[in-house]
């Protein structure tokens, strides 16, 4: 490809996804709360996206492009909640931002963190560690970290070491697992040892923070990879089945885990006790309708914890159906492009680094989503790029941001025309 | 083979997102509505902020909204009438009554309408329509004149209507309660032993006591039991059957015409002339008063308990024919009986909104007709004449006016709960009457020292402002 068509190319996508974020930004307050020098640094983010990658690469564009353009959306319905938050927001999508793009050229080494597998265990452990000694407990479950002004959600970065490792260790250990029959011991228990360390993680989560949300999205995780490097069905169900009875323990020994499942099967029965808050956010979608209310003019705020949690009523209710397929629609496409990207990779880790990225963020959109609408119990994680929470938001860049440095291949090469090809 | 399996996980997103997009159509679409109309949705607090106003036939705001609050400036005054309005406890009286007319349109649930709403706020127009305005025929003067004097008394009720037309002048019940302030004290309102929430003046039930006599005296006429130049004799009390009946309003009477047994009240004559009548003929009259029937109104009213025909005693029949017994009804069938002896036999119906006005656009909901024609004109010329001897020389000679006659009638109800209940019903002018009014004062004692004087006023005012 000439030089000229490939700066075109990333040229306007770039162009596109930012005139689409100022669009959606158009309508919110935000104007009363950036400041002045803003413009200068998204140039120079935008020129460093276009210049800081070889003339001789190719990468999918598309997937930052997305994911700005929901993070744009995400900003303008939490400055409509809380110009407050907003503030807060506005800082945290600009580091995401930064961090992104200027990650974007040195992930394409990513290849190097196979080696320290075992790294982001040991990450991923002392973060537990510094969450049970330092975390705050927040409505039932302890996943705060305070320091200083600034909270931190450790779970967040803990998602995506937990995928680095599972994709190592699976890359390596994929072929034996696969091979072993499920009936011998001795084969599974020799390489499965290690894997249970990733299915652990999640139990460790319900039972330590009583976070089922998170330990759920790891699990599916899990499970997924386990699954697209083995193909091993009775794993992946005998491994869910396990965390089913260890949810269902969960449910008699905590009361709040207990209420929610209450709630969700009747959210109108205790509709101002502990269905408050899901009743209000049926009241919100209910008012949304087919079309929505219009944007600033629903009603949300009445949901607590609105801007987190329950950010998907909030659009709803003024976005109406129409605009939560849209949504859900642009989410799948982002997700399914991840997985393709992974289908290109030509050796096992990258694909399992990218599928697992792709189907950690697809799972929580799914979990949150549908923990909203009643598809099945709430359970309290942020909606990517929509929610307000900084450590979401960085979190959840870095991963499109690896992902998109994983989708670079030479120009040269052909494209693999479908992920079913190899 | 890896690949397959990216693939078979791909197509799992599409199958999981299918499930979210099916679930969120059916909550927001198909579940929408019947979730948007639930009672604890706080959407619906903010439609009453567009809420329709309440107006008195003149134009006086009786129930606003003003920001998130319902005011009603006339406070205790009407306010069983008008009802209150309650995030937490719902609305009654004509907030409950009128509540689909004064609540705005709702775009939940049609999209149509959703999507208009949504093009006009996309050009600027933010505007939203109001809920109707409901206009009734209260007259503020009326109203204020008949709250004023009712409220110096502990428990009691006013009704004025125009008999011409059934339109409702004035309401008021006592005790009562301050609407503007409905959520702090409804907690205390409901466990109150004085019913403040109670609307007296539709749905009190007492016994008529004398007042009564206006039907006993319409039937035994119209039936020809008795002539205006039938005479009776009473000697203060009478013996029927094991029972003894003694008057309660005036003397023993004496000899007398029809007139005078009715201007002096004579429950004896009145129990003689029950007697006579019979109780089938007596019950006739009763069910063409509609009686003891639900009445035809905008607002829900108690119906008149009427004992039961087939075990009737002689004794309680006698009773009934003064207002006694087991009889009880409502001021507003007692303003309703008096108004058909004013409007000539006709009992008109009576009404309390008379308009619903939308976007300025005002639909007139007048009822029309009368309710029935339970006695001749004749009869009801008789009637009046009667009534204007109570007030001319009988027991009701507080209730007359300067260059105006007054017809009227007293009633000293006995009752279970202490002292007698005042009562007083009439109307003016007596050859032309335009308005009539009733008025019950509980436990106050002789009709003619509390009720009537109240009665008086309330005409006295009524009639410089009905024309």
């Amino acid at each position: 490809m000439a030089p000229l068509t490939l700066l075109l190319r990333r040229g306007i996508t770039v162009a596109v996804a930012l005139a689409l974020s100022a669009f959606i930004l158009s309508f919110s307050a935000l104007p009363a709360l950036q400041p002045g020098w803003l413009p200068y640094v998204l140039g120079a983010l935008a020129a460093l996206w276009i210049l800081w990658q070889p003339m001789t690469v190719v990468r999918d564009d598309l997937i930052p492009a997305m994911a700005i353009v929901l993070s744009a959306l995400g900003l303008a319905l939490v400055s409509r909640l809380s110009p407050q938050l907003a503030q807060k927001q506005l800082w945290w999508l600009l580091v995401s931002l930064i961090l992104a793009i200027g990650m974007g050229q040195p992930f394409t080494r990513f290849r190097a963190f196979a080696g320290y597998k075992y790294l982001w265990v040991v990450g991923s452990l002392l973060l537990f560690v510094l969450l049970l000694v330092f975390g705050q407990e927040i409505n039932g479950a302890r996943l705060w970290i305070r320091i200083g002004a600034i909270q931190f959600e450790p779970i967040e970065l803990i998602k995506l070491f937990i995928v680095f490792f599972l994709a190592a260790y699976l890359a390596e250990t994929a072929d034996v697992i696969g091979n072993a029959r499920p009936w011998s011991v001795r084969a599974n228990l020799k390489y499965l040892g290690p894997l249970f360390l990733g299915w652990g993680a999640s139990m460790a989560i319900l039972v330590l923070q009583h976070d089922i949300g998170m330990a759920t999205l790891l699990l599916a995780t899990f499970a997924a990879l386990l699954y697209v490097s083995t193909r091993r069905l009775d794993l992946v169900i005998g491994g869910i089945v396990i965390f089913g009875l260890a949810a269902f323990w969960a449910v008699h020994h905590y009361p709040y885990v207990a209420t929610r499942i209450a709630v969700w099967n009747h959210p109108f029965s205790d509709a101002l006790g502990a269905g408050y808050q899901s009743s209000q956010a049926y009241y919100a979608l209910a008012a949304g309708g087919i079309f929505g209310t219009g944007f600033g003019l629903g009603h949300p705020g009445f949901i607590p914890d609105v801007a987190t949690d329950y950010v998907f009523a909030a659009y709803a209710e003024e976005f109406g159906l129409i605009g939560a397929l849209a949504i859900m629609t642009v989410f799948l496409m982002l997700v399914r492009r991840m997985l393709f990207v992974g289908a290109e990779q030509p050796d096992l880790y990258a694909k399992l680094l990218a599928v697992g990225m792709g189907a950690t963020l697809g799972f929580q959109v799914f979990i949150i989503i549908g923990g909203v609408i009643g598809v099945f119990p709430l359970t309290g994680i942020t909606l990517p790029f929509l929610s307000y929470g900084g450590s979401s938001l960085v979190a959840n860049f870095l991963l499109v941001s690896l992902v998109w440095a994983i989708s670079s291949r030479l120009c040269a090469a052909p494209p693999s025309p479908s992920p079913s090809s190899s | 083979m890896t690949n397959r399996a990216i693939a078979g996980l791909a197509t799992l997103f599409v199958a999981l997102f299918l499930i979210l997009a099916a679930r969120a159509a059916y909550v927001m679409v198909i579940q929408g509505p019947s979730i948007a109309a639930m009672p604890y949705n706080p959407r619906h607090a903010l439609l009453d902020q567009r809420r329709g106003r309440i107006l008195a036939t003149d134009g006086t705001v009786l129930a606003e909204s003003v920001g998130s609050k319902r005011v009603y400036p006339l406070g205790e005054s009407l306010a069983q009438t008008l009802g209150y309005l309650s995030a937490r406890y719902g609305t009654s009286g004509i907030e409950a009554a009128y509540d689909r007319a004064l609540t705005p349109a709702d775009t939940t649930g049609d999209p149509a309408a959703q999507w208009a709403e949504l093009l006009s706020a996309f050009k600027g127009d933010l505007h939203r329509p109001k809920g109707a305005d409901v206009v009734t025929t209260i007259v503020p003067s009326v109203q204020n004149e008949a709250w004023s004097l009712l409220s110096q008394h502990a428990r009691g009720a006013v009704v004025a209507l125009d008999p011409r037309s059934g339109a409702v002048l004035a309401l008021a019940s006592v005790p009562s309660f301050d609407p503007n302030r409905i959520d702090s004290v409804f907690p205390s309102l409901i466990h109150d032993s004085q019913s403040p929430l109670l609307d007296r003046s539709l749905d009190g039930l007492y016994p008529p006591g004398s007042t009564f006599k206006i039907v006993t005296a319409g039937a035994a006429l119209e039936s020809g039991t008795v002539t205006m130049h039938s005479t009776f004799e009473d000697p203060g009390h009478v013996q029927i059957g094991n029972f003894t009946l003694h008057d309660n309003e005036g003397e023993a009477t004496g000899l007398q015409d029809l007139t005078g047994a009715f201007a002096l009240s004579s429950n004896v004559d009145f129990a003689g002339i029950t007697l006579k009548m019979g109780v089938d003929t007596f019950y006739d009259y009763l069910s063409k008063w509609g009686i003891g029937a639900s009445l035809d109104f905008q607002l829900p009213t108690e119906t008149a308990r009427v004992p039961p025909k087939d075990s009737l005693t002689p004794g309680e029949l006698a009773q009934m024919g003064f207002g006694q017994g087991a009889l009880l009804v409502t001021p507003m069938q007692m303003a309703l009986i008096a108004a058909t002896i004013a409007d000539n036999g006709n009992e008109p119906r009576p009404y309390i909104v008379r308009q619903i006005v939308r976007d300025g656009v005002a639909a007139t909901v007048t009822p029309s007709g009368s309710l029935s024609t339970p006695i001749s004109a004749d009869t009801a010329a008789n009637v009046k004449k009667m009534m204007i001897a109570v007030v001319q020389r009988g027991t009701g000679t507080t209730a007359q006016l300067p260059n105006v006659q007054v017809a009227g009638k007293t009633g000293t109800a006995t009752n279970p709960h202490g002292a007698a209940h005042s009562w007083f019903v009439c109307f003016a002018p007596a050859d032309h009457p335009r308005v009539v009014v009733a008025v019950v004062v509980e436990n106050a004692g002789y009709g003619a020292t509390v009720a009537a004087p109240i009665a008086r006023d309330v005409l006295r005012v009524a009639l410089k402002a009905v024309k």
